[in-house]
């Protein structure tokens, strides 16, 4: 499932850090999110969602297959 | 049950309290060596209390689960990594209680006992955590 996470979030000119503590999770978490390795549950996409403004479909693209988990 | 205790202390609290009864047990056993070893495994645990308080400072997953700040992400690593655990520690017990009960040893038992109560342990988790059916 590819996300535009990576993206939008240098599109804020935030750091990994910045959105990690933003998000309520770790550093390491980001890194696996916007390289599609981890999958976030449903709370954690909806918050990322609405923390960049964008619909949850938009952000977390379904039609495209790549993480793992 | 842990949450009077600093996240970053929990862990390393519970190595000292399960060092202590370690070495309090060497001290009910007796014996001519027994304050030697208790203040070994006393020491030890003591050693690990500290490495896991200093990686628990470490920014990593590691250093989250040692911390007690773990996300959701790195809750279900350490869920993966107890499964793993569990199935490495029911295959050697295995492996074990087939070897013991083959040389026709006595110490097949213990073997059993691990099997027994990690095999239990997985049949009471699908019980407790599986979705019934009309929840």
């Amino acid at each position: 499932m590819r996300n535009r996470v990576r993206e939008r979030r240098t599109q804020r000119g935030l750091s990994q850090a910045e959105l990690a503590a933003a998000l309520g999770v770790s550093r390491q978490t980001v890194i696996s999110i916007e390289s599609g390795r981890y999958l976030p549950s449903l709370p954690l996409a909806f918050a990322i969602a609405r923390f960049f403004d964008l619909p949850v479909d938009k952000m977390f693209d379904p039609d495209d297959e790549e993480a793992d988990t | 049950m842990m949450s009077f205790i600093r996240p970053r202390w929990r862990r390393p609290a519970l190595m000292i309290l399960a060092g202590a009864a370690f070495a309090a047990a060497w001290g009910v056993r007796g014996g001519p060596h027994w304050s030697l070893w208790a203040t070994l495994f006393g020491v030890a645990a003591l050693v690990r209390a500290l490495w896991i308080y200093l990686l628990a400072g470490e920014d990593a997953d590691a250093g989250a689960l040692a911390g007690s700040r773990a996300d959701e992400r790195q809750k279900v690593l350490n869920l993966r990594s107890w499964a793993m655990s569990g199935r490495l520690g029911m295959i050697a017990a295995f492996i074990g209680l087939t070897v013991a009960v083959a040389v026709k040893a006595s110490w097949w038992w213990p073997f059993l006992a691990i099997l027994a109560v990690t095999g239990a342990g997985y049949v009471l988790g699908i019980a407790v955590y599986q979705t019934r059916s009309g929840e």
